[in-house]
């Protein structure tokens, strides 16, 4: 556990170092320790306030810490507060001092009035020294039977805190079980909910070493107390309702009348002002009806509204954390909001980050109705200030362009891009055309005579030249000039910084050359000769290999570098459908913002490059050389790698490391790349992933038994939601069955999205 | 778990610390440092509210001149979090009276500090209302209820309404004079196409009330709304009356209105909070009035020149007036020289937003002022192309007009007592992303 922030920061250059001052502080207050003259608490109030604020701006003020206990005694409730927050800043570091305080703090704790009974209670539990839990077991007890509800829930969670400082202490206090005696009991909504909290951390703490905490922690998401919370769900906090729906989530009903009862229960949650309890109850809406697979779509209407609703209104921030679940939702079922496309359109002056997921989900969306308008509006952007975002929707007209069938238009779109003479337009142009070639290959006219007309002068980027270069050599009997375009490409070999670019050029050369002998032997000769000298080994070895294939037998060679392609039909989608499940799992979370299950984040053996240290300074240079390997990773057998390039760098990164990291935790990322490719394809192709109950099971731990939570026997009678609802339950399903279902013939492929 | 968070920080622009509170010590004490140097001190500012850094994930925000920064170090809710931030700002302001910026927060560090105790304990969020909170964290402090006068309002009671089952509203309140005022805050978005078509637009709007009402009053509200009105004909079992309807695509609601009830019967009723709150929020996408038409014209002469006509028709009734109108006009950046003739209004041209900006003080419905410019620019041979034509972009206020055409039909309020109250309605329609594009 890491020290407070105050003890171990050396001040900033820019910041007084304080030890003039702090000496002044020490005698200032030992002035007015004893005094008792009046208005003394005010001249008391503006040396605290210095103390502070010397410690906010990261001076080092510990060695006043007695001087502050001193003064302590006093009946000034701010004084009280500011020398609580002080003792609790830098007890950990001075655990001798820190006793000096366990007799004022204990005797506050005995105070008639329940906030300072509070405020001390939280102060005492807050110093987390190991050595003085002894001293916080009684007022904890004392605490948690208050009959003040302010008293209690600071209680409730300085028993959290006691747990993290000393967990046997906790434990054999015969806490947790008061906690739950409490959770289900207390008329104070907040104490409930603090409970829960505590419980939770403590029982999935415990679960581990423990069998009764992994049984008791079943116990949370069992019907009994699930109904509890349910039936009280108005009464709590916005913040606490996010936590009980996080927790309904997890339940599972036992028949679908009971997932009705609930979800009738909850609808109106979805009118709720704060976005987290919306966002928290479509969790919940979600989760439930996985298994029913019309209403999990009813779902889907029924939720688009507050969605959309959410992520027009609040800050940006705030909307872009609806907007990524919304994302998440729109690539699971994207035909569901493929009317809804206009509301995806982007701002001028919305923040990149919005636009990016925007952009994706138009590309989504995109089906034969509303592709001409979508493809309109991306080529709006493409002319945008913003260059990322440029590029990025001109990538996006390319992957609708390679879902649809119907892609004339799009075609010409495109080739209009290669012709605004931009070089990041062209570029990200070209990649896209290669692409669109390897699927429709009777495009190739069209778009070879626009190709043929581009300066390979004017395409600087990697990954444009290097697609360049592949339709050069694909396309050479169509090109008049190809091979005298690839010989200058050759004759500047030495000034080619890419790898990349340097190997599609031998496999482009070689192409040529079956295709127009005479005209490509001489660049042949000097490209293998280049390539045979390149210091780069993957460079060098595909030049040895062609050189040697070319002596072996030319015809054997030219089936192997022109064999008859077949178009390709779908590309390989870079996240496998395991690791979305995983995600949509995990729902209301990082995950979705992350767009990566938790375990790849929160593990420390995933987080691969980006591990944090002291020395800041690595870590830049860390994530920098994690950039570099990219292009390296990207250069391995020509045409696989063709098959990736399709979707952005930085997702071939996530998932090569995502998959390598998940499926084969025992290799390093930065090496095996071939591996984990392959390991991509694999996984996507033999995608079929666990029945999605068990995913979740799963998730929250619960691998042990995937098995529900011990039933109790009989369900006794009290045991019911309150019937505060005004639907019955056949009448609410009625009523979602009358929502519009949107695209009903598309519904065969929901199917099978959700099955996974 | 929603939010565990182990730290919120208060930045200012430099990255000095303002204000921080560790709430758990599972995140280590150089947090900020690695904010500082992997988010401020990048480009990376600005291109994710979310950032993961070792292990730990940062929330950030700025408000005004201040980054609030929350660091989790679990898989949290990053929604949860967003909202805790906003709200513990709208917190912060209602003690502050107004501004939140880096003096406010300065001069107020102890009252925050007292505050960020309660609002969270140990990452977990606990009590936001201003209403609770203001009972037992006053700004004066020692002149607390509790400390120094425990006679005046006795300690058990504040304390139980900091939890109590109507959270919002404490018991007991007397005003002279009984007021509600009711604010039908509107902004409508609109994205036209440089043919003139609408792409997108909708309304997002809000009703933001004031209360000064005295004792525990029960309060219903009633809009031209469609399925309000439907169901209210239903239950008197007679044709609703003929007059515009609205469909709302969404509402959400502040805590204190019973869903419930809104949910059988399509009726807002609840208890308010005391003060100024925001009752419900609402979406709009058919039907909405346009307020302005814009109707651009740009061309361009040769390499250097070119001429600007802009048309701004207003669409409102004629007695009503727009307030605060201004057009940008985006134009290259290599603009030299810029003239204007303008039927009403002045205009001229920003050079550090790149824009022609025309303004209206005053704009009256039903009418339809031109502004034509010259604009000569320097002829450069490099940037010949790299104008992207940005939109126009419009700001405005139109008061007692609603784009949506949203009505209150009626405010009652019921409480025990049964005194008079009196009732104030206030419409306002602003622009909110109102942008035209122009055609290349």
């Amino acid at each position: 556990m890491a020290p407070p922030a105050q003890a171990h920061r050396s001040p900033s250059p820019s910041q007084p170092s304080g030890k003039g001052e702090v000496s002044d502080l020490k005698s200032q207050l030992r002035q007015l320790a004893g005094s008792r003259a009046p208005g003394i608490d005010d001249s008391k109030r503006e040396l605290f306030k210095k103390v502070i604020s010397y410690m906010t701006i990261g001076i080092d003020v510990s060695a006043v810490f007695g001087e502050m206990v001193m003064c302590s005694a006093t009946s000034d409730i701010v004084l009280k507060k500011m020398c609580y927050l002080y003792v609790g800043n830098y007890a950990k570091v001075n655990p001798d001092l820190a006793l000096l305080t366990i007799n004022f703090l204990q005797r506050d704790c005995k105070d008639e009035d329940p906030m300072i009974r509070g405020l001390a209670l939280r102060s005492l539990c807050s110093l987390r020294v190991a050595n003085l839990v002894e001293y916080l077991v009684g007022p904890l007890g004392l605490g948690l039977k208050d009959n003040n509800s302010y008293v209690r829930t600071v209680a409730v969670i300085g028993v959290l805190k006691l747990y993290h400082i000393s967990a046997p202490t906790c434990i054999d206090a015969d806490f947790p079980p008061t906690l739950k005696h409490l959770m289900l009991n207390d008329p104070d909504p907040q104490v409930v909910a603090n409970c829960l909290s505590a419980l939770q951390e403590i029982w999935s703490l415990e679960a581990s070493t423990s069998e009764e905490a992994s049984r008791e922690r079943e116990a949370l998401i069992s019907k009994p107390v699930i109904y509890y919370l349910l039936n009280r769900i108005k009464e709590f906090s916005e913040w606490a309702q996010c936590l009980v729906l996080e927790l309904v989530a997890k339940y599972v009903p036992l028949d679908s009348n009971e997932i009705f009862d609930i979800m009738n229960l909850l609808e109106d949650r979805l009118q709720h002002a704060n976005g987290a309890v919306v966002l928290s109850t479509i969790k919940v809406f979600l989760h439930l009806t996985l298994s029913m697979t019309d209403v999990h779509q009813q779902v889907y209407e029924r939720i688009k509204a507050p969605l959309l609703t959410l992520v027009s209104s609040g800050s940006p921030e705030q909307s872009y954390a609806v907007l990524s679940h919304l994302h998440i939702l729109v690539m699971r079922a994207p035909f569901i909001f493929a009317s809804d496309y206009k509301h995806f359109y982007c701002q001028y002056n919305e923040p990149s980050y919005v636009k990016k997921l925007k952009l994706e989900m138009l590309t989504a969306v995109a089906n034969e109705s509303n592709t001409y308008e979508i493809v309109t509006e991306l080529c709006e952007y493409a002319a945008n200030v913003d260059i990322p975002i440029a590029r990025e929707s001109i990538r996006a007209v390319g992957k609708i362009a390679l879902q649809q069938y119907d892609v004339n238009a799009i075609v010409d779109r495109l080739l209009q891009f290669l012709e605004m003479e931009k070089d990041y337009v062209t570029a990200e142009a070209l990649v896209l055309v290669k692409d669109l070639l390897r699927k429709y290959p009777q495009w190739s006219h069209d778009c070879i005579a626009v190709v043929g007309s581009i300066s390979s002068q004017n395409v600087q980027e990697p990954k444009a030249k290097a697609a360049l270069i592949w339709m050069l050599g694909e396309y050479s009997q169509d090109m008049q000039d190809a091979p005298y375009i690839l010989e200058s490409l050759t004759e500047n070999w030495e000034e080619e910084p890419s790898a990349e670019v340097r190997l599609h050029l031998l496999t482009a050369v070689m192409k040529c050359f079956f295709k127009r002998p005479p005209e490509t032997q001489k660049v042949l000769g000097a490209a293998l000769a280049a390539g045979l000298a390149d210091f780069h080994q993957d460079v060098h070895d595909r030049a040895l290999f062609y050189h040697r294939l070319l002596q072996y037998n030319v015809s054997v060679a030219e089936r192997v570098v022109n064999p008859p392609k077949q178009a390709v039909s779908v590309f390989a989608d870079t996240q496998s459908s395991e690791i979305k499940d995983r995600i949509f799992d995990e729902f209301n979370s990082l995950s979705v913002v992350y767009q990566k299950p938790s375990y790849m984040f929160t593990d420390k053996d995933y987080r691969g490059p980006f591990e944090f240290s002291d020395e800041l300074g690595n870590l830049s240079i860390a994530a920098e050389s994690a950039d570099n390997v990219v292009p390296a990773q990207g250069v391995e057998a020509n045409d696989k790698d063709l098959l990736l390039s399709t979707s952005e760098k930085e997702e071939i990164r996530g998932a090569t490391f995502n998959v390598s990291g998940y499926s084969a935790p025992l290799y390093d990322s930065s090496a095996a790349s071939v591996q984990s490719e392959l390991a991509i394809i694999s996984s996507t192709s033999a995608g079929s992933a666990p029945s999605s109950s068990l995913a979740i099971d799963d998730l929250l731990g619960l691998g042990l038994s995937a098995a529900p939570a011990p039933e109790p026997a009989s369900v006794p009678p009290s045991l019911k939601l309150n019937s505060k609802a005004i639907l019955d339950p056949g009448t609410f399903q009625q009523k979602w069955r009358q929502l519009p279902i949107s695209l009903s013939q598309v519904y065969l492929p929901f199917l099978t999205l959700i099955l996974f | 778990m929603p939010v565990a968070a182990s730290a919120i920080y208060f930045l200012n622009l430099r990255g000095d610390v303002l204000i921080n509170r560790l709430y758990r010590d599972d995140v280590g004490g150089n947090m900020v440092d690695a904010f500082r140097t992997h988010i401020m001190q990048t480009k990376e500012l600005g291109t994710c509210p979310v950032r993961q850094i070792g292990g730990c994930s940062f929330f950030y925000m700025r408000i005004s001149n201040v980054y609030i920064v929350i660091v989790v170090s679990s898989n949290a809710n990053v929604a949860c979090a967003f909202k805790f931030v906003v709200e513990a700002v709208a917190l912060f302001k209602s003690y502050f009276g107004g501004a939140f910026d880096e003096d406010a927060i300065r001069n107020n560090f102890v009252l925050i500090y007292e505050l960020l105790d309660e609002i969270m304990d140990f990452g977990y969020p606990q009590n936001l209302s201003p209403e609770i909170l203001k009972l037992y964290i006053t700004q004066e402090g020692v002149r607390s209820p509790f400390s120094s006068k425990p006679t005046d309002r006795p300690v058990p009671n504040a304390t139980l309404q900091v939890t109590g089952a109507v959270g919002w509203r404490r018991e007991g309140l007397v005003y002279k004079k009984n007021e509600v005022f009711l604010d039908i805050v509107e902004s409508v978005n609109l994205l036209m196409s440089s043919k003139g078509s609408v792409l997108r637009c909708d309304v997002t709007g809000k009703i933001l009330m004031k209360c000064f009402l005295s004792g525990m009053p029960d309060l219903k509200l009633g809009l031209n709304d469609k399925i309000g009105l439907e169901k209210e004909s239903q239950l008197k079992s007679r044709p609703t009356k003929s007059g515009k309807t609205i469909e709302l695509d969404d509402v959400t609601f502040h805590q204190c209105v019973n869903l419930t009830r809104f949910n059988s019967e399509k009726t807002v009723s609840f208890v308010p909070p005391d003060g100024e709150f925001e009752l419900m929020k609402y979406r709009i996408t058919e039907g909405v009035n346009l307020p302005f038409r814009v109707l651009p014209t740009i061309k361009e002469l040769g390499r250097t020149r070119m001429e600007v006509n802009v048309k701004i028709k207003s669409v409102f009734g004629a007695k009503m007036f727009a307030l605060g109108v201004v057009i940008k006009i985006p134009v290259p950046k290599q603009t030299a020289k810029t003239s204007f003739q303008v039927t009403s209004g002045r205009a001229k041209y920003n050079a550090s937003i790149d824009c022609l900006v025309w303004k209206i003080r005053k704009f009256p419905g039903q009418t339809e002022p031109t502004m034509s410019a010259e604009v000569e620019l320097i002829s450069t041979m490099a940037e010949k192309k790299s104008w992207t034509r940005p939109p126009i972009q419009m700001e405005f206020q139109v008061p007692m007009f609603t784009a949506s055409g949203l009505r209150v039909r009626f405010l009652k309020v019921w409480e025990k007592s049964g005194y008079n109250t009196v009732e104030w309605v206030r419409y306002i329609t602003k622009a909110g992303s109102y942008e035209i594009r122009l055609a290349s």
